[in-house]
């Protein structure tokens, strides 16, 4: 019976229409819409990788001896910058915490954004000046510090929590990595947790599903960060975060005396162009500066803990 | 490998899998146009794979086992099954022809992910694991899949020779 299955299923294979076809189509439209549109890249919304900064803010604070003199605190621009373990930028956010410690507004930057031919996501290992010149270059915002978190840190960070909670809309599989998620609520932590981070592949949206699952998994992470449990986890990422050398943390941290609001979008981005570099996103700067204004100006939509992908 | 080449090799192979998936060449153009587009906007990933053909076989079947065709696969399947009621069941049992024609319409009716898996394994010659990939399940799923789908069109081939008189 096998023979006939499979003369059956050729048969049916033959009526295929001519590729000649779907070739032209495909020329047309490309033509149309440069590569099509892969992205709604609708706002994504949830809270941050600030948790990255957030989480050192929050313990400098407390190891802080109780603050003698409260200088007065200004408006500070801070670029978040998670790493993999070959210094590409994994997660970048841009975040603007106000003075007075109760809200930072962040901004999410596609890693695949090109500036000046270049991905943004390769130009912290050339150097971090260069990141964040290139993020200047593209937002019109001044970034007043930065700070880099390896993402294997976080792994282990969710871990001293006993998990942290997402919420996936369909089971996703990665082919690369072969971790597996099921769809529905979930407690993930260790190494599935940082796989859930860096899975790409096998994803509709790729790096901007990616960029969404960050911003829900730390928006969870950081709801869960208290002043009880600051300490054991300013030991576990005190040797995965770098700062740059110019930032007064501990008189930064001092605004924080609360609870934070974070709210989170993402810089839109319109159909990818190829490059020497690859296939990027190009980013119109008038658009772009306008739009992460606002952002950090307003506050994007707040962190909720809705399913993604 | 670029996205040109491949689709200069694979192109033609994609639609033919498309089509023995869907049982229609115009859903499988459309499947198989919407996701090479969406592949060219990620092909700096996928180009860079081990296995890019495995990898767009699978937005393919993932394509067309999503909620969006469910009603146009339901669709074709009733057609078919309309279609195999008049097609061949007078015809002569020796008739190569008929008997192909016959199990593609029962082929045309079994569920979807039953006949992903059979079209994987007939006509894109894949092994267990690489079905498992393609599917997004496990193997044993596929094996109990591919099973199934044969126990299927076995009760249906025994009952055709049955009726027409003849021991296959």
């Amino acid at each position: 019976m096998n023979d006939l299955i499979r003369q059956a299923i050729a048969a049916e294979a033959e009526e295929r229409v001519d590729s000649r076809t779907v070739l032209a189509n495909l020329h047309k439209a490309r033509k149309r819409k440069p590569l099509g549109l892969i992205v709604g890249v609708a706002t994504l919304t949830a809270a941050a990788a600030a948790a990255a900064v957030v989480v050192p803010m929050t313990i400098k604070k407390t190891e802080a001896a109780p603050p003698a003199v409260s200088a007065p605190q200004e408006t500070q621009n801070v670029l978040l910058i998670g790493l993999d373990d070959h210094n590409f930028t994994d997660a970048l956010m841009l975040a603007r915490f106000q003075a007075d410690g109760t809200a930072v507004s962040v901004v999410s930057l596609p890693r695949d954004i090109l500036v000046d031919g270049q991905k943004i996501n390769g130009l912290f290992a050339q150097s971090p000046a260069k990141l964040t010149a290139a993020v200047e270059k593209t937002t019109g915002a001044k970034v007043d510090h930065h700070a880099a978190v390896k993402m294997s840190a976080i792994g282990r960070i969710s871990e001293l929590f006993g998990g942290v909670a997402v919420c996936l809309k369909a089971p996703s599989n990665d082919p690369i990595t072969k971790a597996a998620f099921p769809a529905g609520r979930q407690v993930l932590q260790g190494d599935q947790a940082l796989a859930f981070l860096r899975q790409r592949h096998g994803l509709e949206n790729g790096d901007l599903d990616r960029a969404r699952r960050q911003q829900v998994f730390l928006a969870d992470l950081a709801s869960k960060i208290t002043k009880d449990n600051a300490l054991t986890l300013a030991r576990e990422v005190s040797g995965s975060i770098t700062v740059d050398d110019g930032w007064d943390l501990v008189g930064f941290a001092q605004r924080f005396t609360g609870p934070i609001g974070i709210s989170v979008t993402t810089l839109p981005v319109d159909a990818p162009v190829e490059r020497e570099a690859g296939f990027g996103f190009e980013v119109d700067p008038a658009k772009a500066r306008t739009f992460v204004e606002k952002a950090l100006d307003q506050g994007g939509s707040s962190g909720g803990s809705e399913c993604i992908r | 490998m670029g996205f040109d080449q491949f689709v200069a090799d694979r192109l033609d192979r994609l639609l033919g899998y498309a089509t023995a998936i869907t049982c229609d060449k115009h859903l499988a153009q459309d499947i198989v146009q919407n996701v090479l587009m969406r592949a060219q906007g990620k092909w700096e990933r996928i180009g860079a794979m081990d296995a890019p053909y495995l990898y767009v076989k699978r937005m393919v079947t993932n394509d067309y086992l999503s909620w969006r065709h469910r009603r146009a696969a339901r669709e074709i399947a009733v057609e078919r099954g309309e279609l195999a009621k008049h097609v061949p069941s007078m015809a002569d049992p020796a008739d190569a022809h008929a008997e192909r024609e016959a199990m593609r319409a029962r082929i045309a009716i079994l569920p979807r992910k039953q006949r992903a898996a059979l079209v994987l394994r007939f006509y894109e010659d894949c092994s267990d694991a690489e079905i498992a990939q393609v599917l997004g399940c496990t193997e044993s799923t596929v094996r109990s899949q591919l099973s199934r789908a044969l126990q299927t069109l076995r009760t249906h081939e025994l009952a055709r020779s049955a009726t027409l008189g003849v021991h296959s």
